[in-house]
């Protein structure tokens, strides 16, 4: 299935992966399609206009990014690497300043016809600042000094996402930031024992979150807390006096409402789906119109679509994922390596995060499925980081 | 593995890597294949149960026919104008646009707000719908609200009971309002009005679920059930089976499209042994005979025992009661003195008075007296201690026949004395009177009253019996009683199971097969001799023949025999407050065919206010037998049975 080893030196595309890419956005123009007609606020918009135009748009914008950036040697890119994740870093405080406020949480910049999510772009340079930082002998990276830079420019990004609120994107820094980590050789101890206290840390904070009396509270933004315990079950109207009951049991519902509704759409496909532009839940608008062509897409597929539509989809992300390890094995430096590593730790945490939350396997974060979630910004990056795996699989063998 | 094929020995991050998306990847089609395989049912269902509602739709109602087929109940269409709320989110969007305050609000005052949008688009469609129909169409804010809290998914009607101009109006429209459209809806009604009214029964509106159907609805269109009469006896054979229709509907609960699920079976029809133009003829007569006659009659075929009428007087109007009935109309029907509701063939207690005469003339006949045999009648006669009792025949000599025709007191409380009550007793048992007959309305139905022996706590007086030989004191009956009497007289002494209802036929043409015909029934046989029959039987026929009491039924060429009868109404105090009067015959005198009871409460006497009443009825019964040799009417073929 994959091909032979290439002794030539003329660059070579990876097909395969080209391949699996090109269909996740194919796949994804026509879902968002199905998920949008039906509602009255895009279907009433002229066509090129509605998501599923905007999602090939970006789509196309983001191939040519990715062709000019396989124009560029990727190490030639890494130098610019510093330039690229302090813009980012800077972009994110922007959000701060000139935000778009929705739903109480700034995640958007303005720029007129266009909205950037900055977290997005801060994912991709992360990468490559990542890569670039622990491109270094091995030796080095048994340094603490090294390693703790390193923890530091994983976790400055993560902090300034999660301050947004954006506590799903902030989260992918982390998988991301110790794959690459360990990938360049760092003490498989050092991580353990840093993940090992991440782990207790996140178990306290779930126990106080959620089960402390409110002074000793850490202090969790309302949606957050609540989303958490949605996803734990506990009941979070237990306490309260009665009418106040009522009223947080509506909203109770209202979380939970997302989940369940996305559980039915995809349990409700069964073996063979029901048929493309068919969904029930996205026709009657179960499946919330709001969040169904981005957050929620993949429960759309697998209701038109059905098992052997999940399979499909599952499939093709695998194709993504390893062809991206393999280009990380074939890479001819360890700067291509740890790119190749940590673009496939993002896809596949994002992957994982999304459709496990669709079949309720992970809690509901406003992660994006690649490729196949409408949204200029995520669209961009995902082919961005594509780009960079067929980069590095271009010049694996040039020296 | 092929994934790890490429990846060097010496990579254990690479390959761990690997492994970590691989056992990733596979997790998450195990979740998939777990959630859209092994349990997708339930996620099928849980989709059902949040986007379907199911409605029930009853079914349309049997019909109700006479022994020629005509129907007597049947179901109108009712062409309605309804609102279909599904498509009018839109206009309420606009209309909120439209009516926007700009100060914030909170959420409670908005949705308050957004009620009164609504309803104001609701109301401006309702207005729009009344200029087409040219009438009212009146919504109130409750009864929208109401409709729209409630069954958002099921259409809101407007406008009911259009008449064919208001239909072509709303149909010719270039433009019809958004929302509005016509449907159809069966609705019960009684094609003759008061005709039988008391016999067929009415209707009141239920929804309940009735056994073997299935009980969980989320919403149900009306419906209606039987109370009285053959409505209510034959519910269930006449409502058939409700219907299922699901409908689908979106996350706010307005309808996307609906599908039937089960088919409403319709009602089986019920053909009644009536004869709607006896019965009409008996009606007739019943009200011509007093200014708002209180009565019955009860016509039966003495050969076979099928009630041919069954009238009672004063009747009322069973349309009233749908689709619901006023209080106005209400309050008629609570009259306490006509009570018109009551049916009096069936429902109440008589005394009989002299037509009770025929049963003791059995009796004194079976023991062996002599009609030949001549008898002094001073006008009176006084048994035992009590008050004489007054004998409105004449003073002077009387034999069987001629005591019989002048209805002489005297001479069948001498000569049922002498037979004795037991006998007298022993013929009323035979004759089954004070039994309900098993008319199926067994809710109205009441049993009249004859004494058993041994039954009265009190010790058995000759005066007891003196009163009970012409039909005063201990005894009740209904006139669905006599006319049994009466025709077991006529019919040589069998005594008749009255059937009502012939045949229940499905109305689907294809199910006739099915119909279900009652059989004709035999309760017991008198057991008196032919002599004694053909007696009692000459002494009708003189009585109506041969100056008798019951001269006014007299038809030439149709030869009517009957026997009248005034009976005293006491209060409690043993004072003669009113007179029920009876006449009770069979015709022709030949070959009898027909028994015909009259009973009117405060008549003046049986021959002047009953006999002519008989007369009019045995005129239409010519009529009928005229017509019948002509074209003989079918009575259906016994069916194959079952049901």
């Amino acid at each position: 299935m994959i091909g032979s080893v290439d002794h030539e030196t003329r660059p070579r595309i990876d097909w395969l992966q080209l391949f699996a890419v090109l269909a996740l956005i194919s796949i994804g123009t026509a879902f968002i399609h199905s998920a949008t007609s039906s509602n009255e606020f895009f279907s009433s918009r002229p066509w090129y206009r509605q998501p599923f135009f905007w999602h090939l748009v970006y789509g196309a914008v983001g191939a040519g990014a990715a062709t000019l950036l396989c124009g560029i040697d990727y190490r030639a890119l890494a130098r610019w690497s510093i330039v690229a994740y302090w813009g980012s870093i800077l972009l994110l405080l922007a959000v701060f300043v000139a935000g778009k406020e929705v739903y109480g949480a700034r995640r958007w910049i303005d720029f007129g016809p266009i909205q950037v999510q900055p977290s997005e772009f801060a994912k991709t340079s992360f990468i490559f600042m990542m890569a670039n930082y622990l491109s270094r002998p091995v030796e080095e990276l048994r340094q603490p000094k090294v390693f703790w830079q390193a923890i530091g420019l994983m976790l400055l990004p993560f902090l300034l996402v999660l301050k947004e609120p954006d506590l799903g994107s902030a989260l992918l820094f982390l998988p991301v930031g110790l794959g690459m980590l360990w990938a360049a050789g760092t003490p498989a101890r050092w991580l353990g024992k840093l993940v090992g206290a991440g782990v207790l840390l996140i178990i306290l904070l779930l126990v106080d979150i959620l089960f402390a009396p409110p002074r000793w509270q850490f202090k969790l933004e309302d949606y957050q807390k609540r989303r958490l315990m949605v996803y734990f079950g506990i009941d979070f109207a237990a306490n309260a006096p009665p009418a106040e009951r009522a009223r947080l049991r509506r909203e109770q519902r209202a979380h939970s409402y997302n989940v369940e509704q996305a559980l039915i759409s995809v349990g409700s496909g069964g073996w063979f789906g029901k048929g493309w532009g068919q969904g029930q839940q996205i026709t009657l608008g179960y499946l919330p119109r709001a969040v169904a062509h981005n957050d929620f897409i993949f429960s759309v597929i697998a209701e038109e679509k059905g098992f052997l539509g999940s399979i499909i989809v599952i499939s093709l992300y695998s194709v993504v994922l390893f062809t991206g390890i393999r280009t990380a094995a074939q890479s001819r430096d360890r700067l291509g390596r740890l790119l190749a590593v940590g673009v496939v730790t993002l896809i596949f945490s994002q992957v994982f995060i999304n459709i496990g939350m669709n079949i309720r396997l992970m809690p509901v974060t406003g992660v994006p499925l690649p490729l196949l979630s409408s949204g200029g910004s995520s669209v961009l990056c995902s082919l961005i980081a594509a780009g960079v795996l067929q980069n590095i699989h271009l010049y694996r063998r040039t020296y | 593995m092929i994934v790890f094929d490429e990846l060097k020995k010496d990579d254990p991050q690479l390959r761990t890597l690997t492994a970590g998306v691989l056992l990733g990847m596979a997790t998450l089609l195990a979740g998939l294949w777990y959630v859209q395989v092994i349990t997708s049912q339930r996620f099928v269902d849980n989709q059902k149960a949040q986007a379907y509602r199911t409605v029930r739709i009853p079914a349309a109602r049997g019909k109700i026919l006479d022994r020629y087929n005509r129907p007597m109940a049947d179901n109108y269409p009712n062409y309605r104008v309804s609102l279909y709320l599904e498509e009018l989110p839109r206009l309420f969007k606009a209309e909120w646009r439209r009516m926007k305050p700009d100060h914030p609000m909170k959420r409670e005052e908005r949705m308050a707000y957004e009620a009164t949008v609504r309803f104001r688009v609701v109301s401006n469609l309702a207005a729009q719908a009344s200029i087409v129909l040219d009438q009212p169409v009146p919504v109130t804010y409750a009864q929208f609200a109401e409709h729209y809290n409630a069954q958002l998914a099921l259409p809101l009607p407007l406008a009911n009971q259009l008449n064919p101009v208001q239909i072509a109006r709303f149909e010719e429209q270039p433009v019809i309002p958004p929302g509005l459209d016509l449907d159809v809806q069966p609705m019960r009604y009684y094609l003759y009005g008061t005709t039988a009214a008391h016999l067929l029964g009415y209707l009141q509106r239920d929804t309940k679920s009735w056994e073997g159907e299935e009980a969980e609805y989320d919403f149900r269109l009306p419906d209606y059930r039987g109370v009285v009469g053959i409505e209510a006896t034959f519910d269930s054979t006449l409502r058939g089976r409700a219907g299922v229709k699901s409908v689908l509907v979106n996350n706010l609960g307005y309808r996307q499209s609906e599908s039937t699920w089960v088919e409403a079976e319709p009602g089986t029809n019920v053909v009644l042994t009536i004869d709607l133009d006896v019965q009409r003829a008996a009606e007739r007569g019943l009200q011509a005979a007093l200014n708002s006659t209180r009565g019955a009659v009860v016509v039966m075929d003495c050969r076979d025992g099928d009630i041919l009428a069954l009238a009672s007087a004063p009747s009322f109007d069973p349309n009233r009661f749908v689709p619901r009935i006023s209080r106005e109309d209400w309050e008629i029907l609570s009259d306490p003195k006509l009570r018109p509701q009551m049916n009096r063939a069936i429902q109440e207690n008589y005394a009989p008075g002299s037509i009770f005469k025929i049963v003791t003339a059995l009796a004194c006949l079976e023991s062996g007296l002599d009609p030949q045999a001549v008898m002094y009648n001073p006008g009176y006669i006084q048994v035992g201690r009590r008050r004489p009792i007054h004998d409105l025949a004449p003073p002077g000599d009387y034999d069987f026949k001629k005591a019989f025709i002048h209805s002489s007191n005297t001479y069948f409380i001498s000569n049922g004395l002498a037979a004795g009550i037991d006998r007298i007793l022993d013929i009323a048992h035979r004759l089954h009177l004070g039994e309900k007959t098993g008319l199926p309305m067994p809710r109205q139905e009441v049993a009249g009253h004859i004494p058993r022996p041994g039954e009265d706590p009190i010790a058995w007086h000759d005066g007891d019996t003196a009163n009970l030989c012409i039909g005063q004191g201990n005894v009740d009956v209904t006139p669905l009683q006599m006319v049994i009497m009466t025709a077991a007289i006529a019919n040589g002494g069998k005594v008749l199971k009255p059937r009502l209802v012939d045949r229940l036929v499905p109305q689907d043409p294809l199910l006739e097969g099915q119909a279900w015909t009652y059989p004709r029934g035999l309760y017991d046989e008198l057991g008196v001799s032919r002599r004694t029959l053909e007696i009692i039987r000459d002494a009708m026929r003189a009585d109506v023949e041969e100056d008798g009491t019951g001269k006014a039924a007299r038809i030439p060429g149709f030869r009517v025999c009957g026997k009248t009868g005034t009976a005293q109404v006491t209060d409690s105090r043993s004072r003669v407050v009113d007179h029920t009067t009876w006449f009770a015959s069979f015709a022709p005198y030949e070959n009898p065919r027909y028994a015909v009871i009259v009973m009117v409460e405060s008549g003046a006497s049986g021959g002047g206010t009953c006999a002519p009443i008989a007369k009019e009825i045995y005129l239409a019964l010519r009529k009928r037998d005229t017509a019948a040799t002509a074209s003989l009417p079918s009575t259906a073929p016994v069916g194959k049975g079952g049901g």
